[in-house]
């Protein structure tokens, strides 16, 4: 890394013109992680806790009864929990197009929010995974899906985009965590030199001996390139096959080739949108406006506003494609998914994916972080409504009128559905007090060389 | 085989293998069954694991169908029609499926029930017979009440009756009095007319609904179908509908006059007018031809005169003819006249001797509801001692404004033969429950000419301790010193068949083993019967008036009642399979709805779902509406069934009971009861609820889901008119090694298997059949009988209105209804589709490849299997799955749903599922199973055509389903296959190469729009 280093520095710079001391970054990036944790986090914590109490006596209570607690039914065999799933799989798509593809693309201002970005990630993915097991029917014979050799002489079906779907996300969080853990072992090691008692125990064992010496500086650095350039192809991968669980079916209104760049897209979009809700609380409740600057922020918005435009061509061409195919049965489809029972959902869509991002356009909005917290709120729920959308529009009118029905999502789901925050949150929070959650060792490479005047004042 | 032969650890397996698993199988059958039957010595007629099919007959109502009985280990588990039958034929309806669940109706009293102050309690039979004859003996006037029995019991209950110096009065909640009066009178007979269906070409229905009740509705219905399919040659019977009501029957016709209720004699006489010529043809009702023309039927009638009269000059010229009068269901206080009416229409037509049949001797409910309302004046005076009450039910049946209730509670002793608890036996003193029809001997007489034996299938249920009622009646007799001559009431009914019997016709015991093995014996013997003179009319001995009849104001629109196709008059009400089966007509389970013309509720601002208050002079019920098109907008309809308030745990408090509205009333002429009477005021309450339909949308949206085809169109199918709608174009497409797919309209035999299916896991698909349905949609009249069958062959559960209101049906087989033209507001053509929708068993199947774990896949024999044991529940196959078929067990609805007995209804040869797996129609194949099996045993000989029916083709009155091996060019499936009408749906648009081949329904006029 130190190769790209002197490049990047002035560039770096500027993104942080109010951090002039390298001491000043361990001191307020580790502060988190030593300075007590304060009321307002405790609280978070304990309305996760909540959350995940909720999360699982719900699953609990659906396992116990049945899937009928769910509001699932004949048409609509899938609903709020593959929404959800979609959801959280998009969200993590970011992190590691944040930390590998920019990297590999030198883009500086990722150095500052890629940290939280990947946890975010490996949150995320944490929380999809759940979803797949919440929704199938049995879910003690989840394992079957896994190909393993076992006295039935039985395999998964691998034309099934359901088994894809199991080596797509697992491999991506392997990669991901894998990928995350790497990062955080120098600033971990940093941790562990100010920390004490158990907390610096926990730390000694994360950071695996870490000394900062020129060798494992080295192989630290070969490492990270070479597990970035891996991860790069799963960002696209991972959403791509979730896009098949789709695509492969037959299913007006899932049945598209354009679903794959266009679920990363949105995934993209998506992802970009939950860091900006991530981390405009966590600068400010930890006293990081320093660190996480207009600049990236700005940097984030235009991502956001070139995956919008990106997802918004996405659905005219749907639309468009749905219209010039002159099949009556596609063009029913998407024209329910305007005018029909669920109109409301597509225009929330629209609008939160489509319009307001518009906004993006200025450049005084793209500064103004309470805007871009509110705009990134927006992109959450348009981007949930995107899968809902899709998910349960297709389903309820498809090819056979007599069995068109509808679907009421139940407070079962519901509760999974909020609950599933809740075990996302609740790691976070863990992350952003046991974890640096800005790269030390990253940020430091881009400000100015220490001046010996400075370091003298000190 | 010593150990020095080497006896192999494979073969060591095998046999602990086998021993352990007879270990297990009993041990797991302990603790379930009560009364476990050891085969230490097997009875010789049982053999576990195989079927013993018993034939009776179907007690559920008075069509008395010939009924196959299947039982295993001694216990029935499916009914079947019994193809034996002179009358019924091979079919079987809803209800009569349905009678295996009346049979483990949990709510079956469990022995006779004595009235203690307000509380029955259980008793012993000595304790009830003793009790029931010291009452008897000590009553002054005993009142016999009952419905239409078989002839035997029938003789018995007479006997009975006289023997205690009671009276009897002959109650049946939906009767054919009127007819059988006008019968009487025109013709002398003392029978209802047979109809000859099948042979009419022009069929004109006065609002008779004539396959949902009514003397032989399988019968009627197979009949309707081959009049009404297209032949060999192209030609196809006419179905003319003339109600205000489009009913299942209604919904079949080629063409609808929605005339105004009670107008039927005058358009009838107008007709008739048309057609004779000289008046004089209508011998004595000649003067009355002159006084009615077309003109002043169409006046009154609310239909062109043209109308009539075009119709009128069919009905000559088109014959053979048949014209059938109102139904049981709906008679209005000119009744007869209208029957008469019709009567002179066919015999001016020339059809009587033809087409209909006055000297056949149907016997069917027919009693007059005058005789009730006297009974009930006698009871409220209370002058009846001791009333009994069999095979009835009038506290529920009889409109509440006939004082049914009160009157009762006055008799001094009430007696309920009820097997379970229904609203009469819920006022009754003494309930003596009496079996049901399988576990029960009785005999039948549904025509003259054919007797047949009910004889039990298998020992009464357990759990409940029931004694036939023709054993009580003759135990009684016997403590009363009144013997019948008999000490059991087989005794009776042998010794009465004996002495009936005619040397001539052979030694006795042959024949009787005979009746007992076929189910029935045709003889020629009057049996007694007066038919009269079957083809000249005579003069009617009561003055009639042919004119519209009056009916009650006081509301602004007529109420129509009729039976319910699934619930009849209310006795099928407490089965859930009744209660889930999608109605018919409105594809509603579960509660009661008010069928309203969408412009009636758009002129009144009512929108479907909005609960209604519907007040006549006699009382109001608030049920929610549902909009249908088939029903006159100055009409609504409420069917017959609904609202019991003392039936068992499914029929309690479902739906509202018409009853409550109507008056209490017989027709002077018959004195069949007046149900087309009352107007009634439509008030909307305010409320809303979502209706229990498993109807998605009646509208094909221009889909190729039920196409039809012109009559004119038929043998013209020219070299292009393919190519539209088939694959050519796809073809080009994918012949670089995709799939190749058939040609639409090549499901011919040499066909298969389709290019590129033979892969994977379909190899050697070559040597076996494939396995393939044909569903002729000019055939099937939507009855839902299929359903039924299915339902309890397949072991499908049933879930409640709740998960019906969730979209949870279960159905394996749905009848789905499009409107293609409907028009209540003149005369016209009727278009309504009716689409048997299963698993369509696709060659190329769009939920086989997206399921994980390969719960779905295919047979070589070409059938879709659902693995239960390996589903996961991803319903990714049900997502995908574009006819819609396959549906998921949300809760283990076998388990929670189905208290003991229901159990025993279980098909053993199939799999019970539990919850979190997915479930579809499976083309039957333990029934495939089971015959390859014997076939294999049998010298491992071929299977033949026709030897496999699933239960969906068995049951089919139309005969609209066959089943068989579409590689065998000369099966029955290959050759109606090969009709230029045969499509399969969506196909030609997702190349999923069903199995499932449709022959496209055949219409008079020209097909339009859309898909043809």
């Amino acid at each position: 890394m130190s190769t790209v280093t002197k490049d990047r520095t002035a560039r770096g710079a500027l993104a942080h013109p109010d951090v002039t001391r390298l001491d000043d970054v361990n001191r307020d990036v580790l502060k988190p992680l030593t300075g007590p944790p304060g009321k307002g986090w405790w609280m978070m914590l304990a309305l996760c806790g909540a959350g995940i109490g909720m999360f699982f006596g719900a699953w609990g209570w659906q396992i116990y009864r049945g899937m009928g607690v769910s509001g699932l039914n004949a048409p609509v065999g899938w609903g709020v929990y593959i929404t959800t799933f979609v959801f959280w799989v998009g969200i993590a798509h970011s992190g590691t197009l944040i930390s590998a593809i920019l990297f590999l693309f030198r883009a500086p201002w990722r150095q500052s929010i890629y940290r939280a970005a990947e946890a975010m990630t490996v949150f995320a993915v944490m929380t999809a995974g759940l979803f797949p097991l919440i929704h199938v029917g049995r879910l003690w014979h989840a394992y079957w899906l896994i190909p393993y050799p076992n006295s039935r002489f039985l395999w998964p079906n691998f034309k099934s985009p359901l088994v894809w779907d199991v080596f797509a996300v697992t491999t991506y969080f392997t990669v991901s965590a894998v990928f995350f853990y790497l990062g955080t072992i120098p600033d971990v090691a940093a941790a562990r030199d100010r920390a004490v008692g158990l907390r610096k125990k926990l730390y000694q064992v994360i950071s695996l001996g870490w000394q900062g010496t020129d060798r494992q500086w080295h192989h630290f650095g070969k490492a990270y390139i070479f597990l970035a350039a891996l991860a790069t192809p799963l960002v696209l991968s991972v959403h791509s096959v979730v896009s098949w669980d789709f695509a492969m079916s037959i299913v007006p209104g899932w049945h598209a080739t354009i679903f794959a760049p266009y679920f990363v897209a949105g995934a993209i979009f998506s992802g970009v949108g939950m860091v900006i809700t991530l981390t405009v609380p966590m600068r400010k409740f930890f006293g990081l406006e320093a660190y996480l600057t207009t600049k990236h922020y700005d940097a984030m918005a235009k991502l956001c506003l070139l995956t919008s435009m990106i997802v918004l061509y996405a659905y005219m061409s749907e639309f468009f494609m749905a219209w010039y195919s002159g099949e009556e049965i596609e063009r029913t489809a998407f024209w329910n998914r305007l005018f029909g029972d669920y109109w409301w959902a597509t225009w929330i869509m629209l609008v939160c994916n489509g319009m307001v991002p518009i906004m993006l356009w200025f450049k005084r909005v793209r500064h103004s972080i309470p805007a871009l917290f509110v705009i990134s709120i927006f992109i959450n729920i348009g981007m949930w409504f995107e899968r809902f959308v899709i998910v349960v529009t297709s389903l309820h009118h498809e090819y056979e009128p007599f069995a068109w029905g509808m679907y009421r999502p139940s407070v079962t789901e519901m509760m999974i559905m909020v609950g599933s925050f809740a075990w996302f949150g609740f790691w976070f929070l863990l992350f952003t007090r046991l974890l640096p959650p800005i790269a030390i060792q990253e940020l430091k490479e881009v400000l100015p060389p220490p001046m010996r005047k400075q370091k003298e004042a000190h | 085989m010593t150990m020095t032969d080497g006896i192999k650890r494979r073969d060591f397996l095998k046999v602990l293998g086998v021993s352990s698993a007879g270990v297990a199988a009993s041990g797991c059958s302990t603790s379930e069954v009560e009364k476990l039957l050891p085969y230490v010595v097997a009875p010789e007629e049982i053999t576990p694991g195989v079927s013993t099919w018993y034939t009776t007959v179907c007690g559920s109502c008075s069509a008395q169908c010939g009924m196959w009985v299947r039982t295993r280990e001694g216990k029935a588990v499916k009914v079947e029609g019994n193809p034996n039958h002179p009358v019924s034929a091979g079919g079987l309806c809803s209800r009569g499926h349905a009678s295996l669940q009346h049979l483990y109706n949990p709510d079956r009293f469990a022995g006779p029930m004595i009235r203690e102050g307000d509380n029955l309690r259980q008793g012993t039979w000595a304790e009830a017979e003793q009790l029931l004859a010291a009452k008897l003996r000590a009553a002054s006037n005993v009142m016999y009440i009952g419905g239409n029995t078989g002839p035997s019991m029938n003789r018995l209950i007479d006997e009975f009756v006289s023997a205690v110096g009671g009276t009897r009065v002959e109650y049946d909640a939906v009767s054919d009095a009127a007819l059988q009066e006008a019968a009487r009178m025109a013709y002398g007979s003392t029978a209802l007319p047979r109809y000859d269906i099948e042979n009419a070409r022009l069929l004109v229905s006065f609002g008779n609904d004539f396959i949902e009740y009514g003397s032989s509705p399988v019968a009627h219905n197979k009949g309707l179908s081959k009049m009404s399919a297209v032949d060999d040659h192209q030609s196809k019977g006419r179905f003319v509908y003339l109600g205000a009501r489009l009913s299942t029957t209604g919904l079949n016709a080629d063409e609808w006059i929605p005339i105004v209720p009670g107008t039927e004699a005058a358009v009838a006489l107008g007709m008739a007018s048309v057609i004779a010529g000289d008046v004089s043809d209508a011998g004595p009702y000649a003067d009355v031809l002159r006084s009615y023309t077309p003109t002043t039927a169409a006046s009154v009638a609310g239909v062109s005169e043209d109308a009539i009269r075009e119709l009128a000059e069919r009905f000559v010229a088109d014959g053979p003819t048949l014209a059938m009068g109102p139904g049981a269901g709906a008679n209005h206080r000119g009744a007869t006249a209208a029957h008469i009416a019709v009567m002179i229409l066919n015999h001016v037509a020339g059809n009587v001797g033809r087409t209909v049949h006055y000297d056949a001797g149907v016997t069917a409910a027919a009693s007059s509801y005058a005789d009730m309302e006297s009974a009930v004046s006698a009871m409220a005076a209370g002058q009846v001692g001791v009333a009994i009450v069999h095979g009835a039910n009038p506290a529920y049946t009889m409109p509440s404004a006939s004082g049914f209730a009160e009157a009762f509670a006055q008799v001094g002793f009430k007696v309920s033969f009820a097997s379970a608890m229904d609203e009469t036996a819920a006022m009754a003193d003494l309930i003596m429950p009496d079996r049901h029809f399988m576990e029960a001997w009785g005999d039948s007489m549904p025509r003259n000419g054919v007797m047949a034996i009910q004889q039990p299938v298998m020992q009464p249920v357990p759990h409940f301790d029931s004694k036939q009622a023709g054993d009580v009646l003759v135990a009684v007799a016997n403590q009363l010193g009144n013997g019948l001559g008999s000490a059991t009431f087989y005794e009776y009914l042998r010794s009465g068949h004996m002495e009936m019997h005619d040397a001539s016709m052979g030694d006795f015991e042959t024949l009787w083993a005979d009746a007992l093995r076929t189910g029935a014996v045709e003889h020629d013997m009057a049996m007694g019967m007066a038919t009269g003179n079957a083809m000249d009319l005579q003069a009617p001995d009561t003055a009639l008036s042919f004119d519209p009849p009056p009916m009650d104001s006081g509301g602004d629109l007529m109420l129509i009642v009729h039976p319910s196709p699934r619930f009849g008059a209310g006795e099928f009400s407490n089965s859930p399979w009744m209660q889930e089966l999608p109605d018919p007509v409105s594809k509603i389970t579960w509660h009661s709805w008010l069928e309203m013309n969408p412009h009636t509720a758009e002129q009144r601002g009512i929108r479907e779902g909005d609960i209604v208050s519907v007040a006549s002079g006699n009382g109001s019920v608030d049920v929610p509406v549902w909009l249908y098109p088939g029903i006159r907008e100055d009409a609504v309809a409420l069917a017959m069934g609904g609202g019991h308030t003392d039936m068992g745990r499914w029929a309690t408090g479902n739906g509202v009971n018409v009853m409550d509205l109507l008056p209490s009333e017989s027709e002077q002429v018959s004195g069949a009861q007046v149900t087309l009477v009352t107007s009634v005021t439509v008030t909307p309450t305010g409320e809303r609820r979502r209706i229990a339909t498993i109807e998605g949308s009646s509208d094909q949206h221009d889909r190729p889901i039920a196409p039809a085809v012109a009559l004119a169109d038929l043998g013209h199918a020219e070299e292009g008119d393919h190519e539209d709608d088939g694959h050519g174009p796809l073809m080009e497409l994918q012949g670089v090694g995709g799939f190749v797919p058939v040609d639409a309209n090549g499901g011919t035999p040499e066909a298969f298997p389709l290019a590129g299916t033979d892969h994977g896991e379909y190899a050697d698909a070559h040597e076996k059949p494939r396995w393939s349905l044909a569903i002729d949609l000019d055939k099937c009249t939507g009855c839902s009988a299929c359903v039924t069958a299915c339902h309890s062959e397949n072991n499908v559960p049933w879930v409640g209105e709740d998960q019906v209101l969730m979209g949870r049906d279960m159905n394996w087989v749905r009848i789905e209804r499009y409107y293609e033209h409907v028009d209540a507001t003149q005369a016209g053509e009727l278009d309504v589709r009716f689409l048997p929708m299963m698993c369509q068993h696709c060659g190329n199947a769009p939920c086989e490849p997206v399921c994980p774990v390969f719960a779905t896949y295919h047979t070589p024999e070409g059938v879709n299997v659902q693995v239960y044991n390996r589903c996961v529940g991803t319903r990714y196959c049900a997502n995908n799955c574009p006819y819609k078929v396959r549906v998921f067990n949300w809760y283990r609805y076998t388990d929670e749903n189905v208290p003991e007995p229901m159990n025993w209804q279980w098909n053993p040869d199939v799999t019970v599922r539990t919850n979190g797996i997915m479930e579809k129609c499976s083309m039957c194949i333990q029934r495939i199973r089971e015959t390859e099996n014997r076939a294999a045993l049998e010298d491992g000989r071929p299977i033949n055509d026709g030897e496999i029916v699933t239960a969906c083709q068995q049951s089919c009155p139309a005969e609209a389903i066959v089943f068989g091996n579409i590689r065998d060019p000369n099966s029955r499936v290959s050759q109606v296959v090969s009709s230029e009408r045969t499509y399969r749906v969506l196909d030609e648009l997702i190349n999923t190469q069903p199995a499932v081949n449709y022959l496209k329904k055949v219409t008079f006029h020209e097909v339009t729009g859309g898909h043809e």
